[in-house]
């Protein structure tokens, strides 16, 4: 019988078609890779395992970078048909950037879907927990990193807590209920408490 | 296509579970939140050219509108 995901090679396969959802990320991640390390966290990772909500961003982890490679990024994504809400300029972009304060990319002349960029270091102990503990899933030809299942549930119920997390949450409980690892979850639970603390 | 329903769901969460749990077992649940996805999509866009214009007026449009909703 046919069923919504299997696992292969330790990446997590779902079994369906891309959307222009995933196409958009897809697109942006062929830039970002060129220049570094990332990982896609939060709501889209219930959405593009078969949560049924609308978004309008996407969150994506990336290791905070000196100027003159943030540059070269910001650069390749303008030429890349992607421009950034902050600023058309990577000197007032990365402003943000060095503050750890978060800017957003969509493509020329949209708004919607478009591109959280969540700047992180080691001080961010559970996000970098996540960055360097990293799930392949692949839809199709596309393959991406996500955190643990069983962090991204926690994370969610513990620190997130909106009804739109808890059940984002849930979906994933429910839909990865064969694969959760529950000695994951109790590891997992220390680590996000002490982010509470 | 039909989701097998043995106990009518209670509140909006138990029907994010239901769905969970059927998509898992019937991946051609799929399709309908492609659909769903696409259309929020397509609206979306549709709707800020109309707003905005296009090229740089679009950009001057939209940074207003983001600086009035509080997001720049």
């Amino acid at each position: 019988m046919e069923k919504g995901y299997y696992t292969e090679n330790s990446a997590i396969i779902i079994n369906r078609e891309l959307t222009e959802l995933d196409l958009f990320l897809k697109d942006f991640l062929e830039v970002l890779k060129k220049h570094s390390d990332y990982l896609v966290v939060s709501g889209f990772v219930s959405i593009s395992t078969g949560r049924t909500r609308g978004t309008e961003d996407i969150d994506i982890l990336v290791p905070l970078s000196d100027e003159i490679k943030f540059k070269e990024l910001f650069e390749d994504l303008i030429n890349n048909g992607f421009w950034c809400y902050q600023s058309d300029r990577y000197k007032e972009a990365y402003t943000y950037i060095k503050n750890y304060d978060n800017i957003r990319f969509a493509k020329i002349d949209e708004m919607y879907p478009n591109i959280e960029f969540v700047p992180i270091d080691e001080s961010r102990k559970a996000k970098y927990f996540e960055f360097t503990h990293p799930q392949k899933i692949k839809i199709k030809d596309f393959e991406f990193k996500i955190p643990p299942i069983e962090f991204e549930i926690l994370y969610k119920e513990l620190i997130l807590r909106g009804e739109k997390d808890i059940a984002d949450a849930r979906h994933l409980r429910y839909f990865f209920s064969d694969i959760i690892d529950k000695n994951k979850l109790i590891k997992y639970e220390k680590i996000i408490e002490n982010e509470l603390k | 296509m039909r989701i097998k329903i043995e106990k009518s769901p209670d509140k909006d969460i138990d029907y994010v579970k239901l769905y969970a749990l059927n998509l898992n077992k019937n991946p051609r649940l799929f399709v309908q939140q492609k659909k769903f996805i696409e259309s929020q999509i397509k609206s979306s866009r549709e709707l800020f050219k109309k707003r905005f214009g296009r090229g740089k007026e679009f950009k001057i449009n939209a940074r207003e509108y983001l600086r009035n909703i509080g997001i720049l």
